[in-house]
């Protein structure tokens, strides 16, 4: 389909098209000029204070003139109409769509987990994989706050090269820095696993419990030796192993145990905000009467 | 005054109406407050310019293509690659990416000239005046060789080099003024961009209806504004240094040459995305238009766009992992700087989605932009190796970082110049650029480059550093460096090519039309080259692709978006 628009506009509008001229601003010459003075003005400070002193009158002739320009009334000037019919069209009008099957797996959830239960979750798998972190520490050094200070050395300042006591001792600052790393990071993951386990098919404590633990411990175990070789050195990845796929577990179970809420995905952006107008949704046929009404 | 037309007030001889007819014709162009003009001469300014820096590129792959030369002296070589990159970033790159921005933005928009007119054309001209500030250095600067010394402490300029003591005469204090007064142009652009955008838009233009172009303008204007400023400060404080005592970088005093290195990665980094940005701007509108599929995933586009945005001024100290940081600040700008890779993945993701399943038409700017792609996903998985602080310990200051930054510089940002003027070169001038000689410059250029810095990797790997002025035989780059000069060469070839495209298609090219590409915003609506006025009648748009609109009325976009 095509179709011909006038003076070279773009669609169909109201302005100026019964107007013969079109106000533009007058082409002006003081800019150049400013901008010239504003240069010598630098260049003098390395050559001579008379190529800054010219340089400061060409400014002050640039500003006078700037201002004569648009004070009190801007200046214009009238530029003509040209009659140029400019076509818009295209030679390829027909449209193709993707035509999806019934069975397309594209289909957006109606249900989901709901935020609070990845927050809960994260919790919950945090504070029970520290049952297995401190026993680790226990067990193979003798001490809880070793593994807490593996995760939160990066907090003690004046560490260099600590030696396994070092590691094995109670810092205050290296607590508080663990704390923050442990509960930030549970959390975000916990917020993961309540995003992605709907879209895990079958088997989501399995998969998000122990398949995704495994995976990202396999990466990092991967990575570690390149991106921080002393730290990579004091991880037992076996021990590491298990308090990631505890705390997977327990996430996994706690997130899927909550009840799903409806996704609103079919809604227009605006009422997924809370807003309620009339008009910004359209009636479902499948809806029944709003709650309240099928009362009277 | 200058409103004025020049005083012919009789018929003149005809040599001398000629010469009356092109001083009318010069004087429009130096007065114009027009801002197609202005984009225009950002262009050709900036285009000059690739050429300087690209002869200079040469000089260098000369000097570095065999052990030992001495194509040019130690001294010469110094001030070549500090003005190849001075030059690249602020005379090419920002200027050319600001031109496109002034001569597209208000006709994507639907408005007939920027916000502040007058303030453009300032703009402009300090810009212009400060790149020849610069080279005015050349044989003006004098320096520690005497007169006629450009600046030579490098495109960053690290303390304690800076001071007098180690760089005496005025060739450094060029380098800073220059800077200042094309920052001060820069500044200038980047408020008027953002007004223009916030209030110029026509009817039914809402933010999320805006072409991408725009958006991602208006973010690196944002992006310039935040960053120009404590580049500008450093030159201030470094000027103060040098001439009224001050002790800012001089660590004798009390001072630190760190903090100008905070101070010029603060503004260096993010100064990437300001350049690479506009890149994604391009390759934005052209990659729908030459896939015929509108772009896919627009409001995540335009998110992972502010994303870049922020996170990109929260990377900076990545280039100064060798310092000495402690573990923390080490820490925080890896994670900071692997970051960035989420909202650049998305964007790539982006592009190819809207690729897939469409009806690709490989003309030239689709080919440059095709290129883009897979080059920007590399110079990113480079990034990401250099994010992490031991490999950095290992490469910095080596030739692995150079090819890194010239695969996003020349391999995203030159390619898409390059999409850009083959895509609207029919609009700016009426008409169409030679496809034959556009193909001969793509695989050319296409060429050379994966010669050139593919090759720059291996050669960064096997501990060659930057900057160095020649090497000894015995080190196993020679013939790395011969691969990669030769590389260089072949680049030059295509770009001599494209600069013969641009002339010969100016005079004989084959007339475009308004809309010789098939596309669906707003400047294409226009006459080509569009008249003065942009629009005689102000467009009222329903949609993100008004010309789709019309051209397929059954079929209106508005019917779909939100």
């Amino acid at each position: 389909m095509a179709e011909t628009q006038q003076h070279g506009a773009g669609q169909a509008g109201t302005g100026h098209a019964g107007n013969a001229h079109i106000h533009l601003p007058a082409p002006t010459a003081w800019p150049i000029v400013l901008a010239f003075g504003f240069t010598l003005v630098a260049a003098g400070l390395v050559t001579s204070a008379g190529v800054s002193l010219l340089g400061a009158v060409f400014m002050l002739a640039g500003c006078v003139g700037w201002f004569r320009q648009v004070l009190p009334v801007e200046q214009h000037e009238e530029v003509e109409v040209v009659e140029q019919p400019v076509v818009i069209a295209s030679s390829r009008a027909l449209v193709d769509r993707i035509v999806l099957s019934t069975t397309h797996r594209a289909h957006l959830p109606l249900e989901t987990y709901p935020v609070t239960s990845g927050i809960k979750g994260g919790i919950a798998g945090g504070i029970v994989m520290i049952g297995p972190a401190l026993l680790y520490g226990w067990i193979a050094q003798h001490s809880i706050w070793y593994p807490v200070n593996l995760l939160g050395g990066a907090g003690v300042a004046h560490w260099s090269n600590p030696s396994t006591a070092d590691i094995a001792a109670f810092h205050w600052q290296g607590l508080i820095v663990a704390t923050l790393i442990h509960s930030v990071t549970c959390l975000l993951v916990g917020l993961l696993y309540g995003a992605m386990l709907p879209m895990l098919p079958r088997h989501p404590v399995l998969l998000g419990g122990i398949l995704a633990p495994v995976l990202w411990t396999g990466i990092l175990h991967a990575f570690m030796g390149i991106i921080n070789p002393a730290l990579d050195a004091r991880i037992q990845w076996g021990w590491f192993l298990v308090s990631q796929v505890t705390y997977g577990v327990v996430a996994g179970i706690v997130v899927a145990r909550q009840g799903k809420v409806p996704t609103g995905q079919s809604l227009p952006f605006a009422a997924r905000l809370g807003i309620e107008a009339p008009g910004l949704l359209l009636s479902r046929p499948d809806a029944g009467p709003p709650r309240g009404e099928d009362k009277d | 005054m200058a409103d004025q037309t020049l005083p012919i007030s009789a018929p003149l001889p005809d040599a001398e109406a000629q010469r009356a007819t092109r001083l009318e014709w010069l004087h429009s162009w130096v007065v114009t407050v027009d801002h197609k003009k202005l984009g225009i001469l950002y262009v050709v300014y900036a285009l000059f310019f690739l050429l300087v820096a690209g002869a200079e590129a040469i000089a260098i792959r000369i000097q570095l293509a065999w052990p030992n030369l001495h194509f040019v002296s130690p001294e010469v070589y110094d001030e070549l690659f500090t003005m190849h990159g001075t030059t690249m970033v602020f005379l090419v790159g920002m200027p050319i990416l600001f031109g496109f921005a002034n001569y597209l933005v208000p006709l994507m928009i639907g408005a007939r000239d920027m916000a502040f007119p007058r303030l453009n054309a300032f703009s402009f001209w300090l810009t212009a005046f400060g790149g020849l500030l610069l080279y005015f250095s050349i044989v003006g600067g004098f320096g520690l060789y005497g007169m006629g010394n450009a600046p030579d402490v490098g495109w960053w300029a690290y303390a304690p080099l800076t001071a007098k003591a180690f760089t005496p005469g005025h060739n450094t204090d060029y380098w800073a003024l220059a800077l200042i007064v094309s920052g001060f142009g820069t500044l200038g652009t980047a408020i008027n961009i953002i007004a223009t955008v916030a209030s110029m838009r026509c009817r039914g233009m809402t933010l999320m209806r805006m072409p991408l172009f725009v958006w991602l303008m208006l973010i690196v204007s944002v992006l310039t504004l935040v960053t120009i400023t404590p580049l500008t400060a450093a030159q201030i404080m470094l000027l103060i240094d040098r001439y009224l005592g001050g002790h800012f970088f001089d660590a004798q005093a009390g001072g630190s040459p760190i903090v100008w290195m905070h101070f010029f990665w603060i503004f260096g980094h993010p100064e990437v995305y300001v350049l690479v940005l506009p890149a994604f701007a391009i390759a934005n509108e052209v990659i729908p238009v030459f896939s015929r599929k509108a772009v896919f995933g627009y409001p995540a586009m335009v998110a992972a766009s502010v994303g870049i945005c922020f996170v990109s001024l929260t990377v900076w100290a990545h280039h100064m992992f060798t310092v000495g940081m402690t573990s923390v600040g080490n820490t925080f700008f890896v994670l900071s700087t692997m970051t960035v890779g989420i909202p650049t993945g998305i964007k790539i993701f982006n592009w190819l989605a809207t690729m897939w399943g469409g009806r690709i038409r490989f003309a030239t700017p689709m080919l440059f932009s095709t290129a883009f792609v897979f080059q920007f996903l590399l110079a990113g998985l480079t990034g990401i190796m250099l994010s992490v602080a031991p490999w950095d310990w290992q490469l910095h200051n080596s030739y692995f970082v150079i090819a890194h930054f010239h695969y996003v510089l020349v391999g995203a940002i030159v390619f898409c110049i390059f999409a850009a003027i083959y895509y609207w070169y029919p609009k700016v001038t009426g008409r169409m650029l030679s496809e034959t000689l556009g193909k001969w410059h793509f695989w050319l250029f296409l060429i050379g480059f994966h010669i050139t810095f593919d090759t720059m990797h291996f050669v960064g790997l096997l501990g060659m550093p930057r900057s160095i002025y020649t090497y000894e035989p015995d080190r196993g780059w020679n013939t790395l460096n011969l691969i990669i000069s030769l590389g260089g060469f072949v680049q030059a070839i295509a770009v001599l090519l494209f600069a013969w495209n641009l002339i010969y298609s100016y005079l004989r090219g084959e007339r475009a039309g308004a809309d010789p590409w098939d596309a669906w915003t707003l400047e294409w609506s226009t006459p080509s080259p569009p008249p003065d006025y942009n629009f005689a009648v102000d467009p009222v748009v329903r949609s993100r692709r008004p010309l789709w609109d019309l051209k397929h009325p059954h079929d209106p976009d508005w019917k779909y978006e939100q």
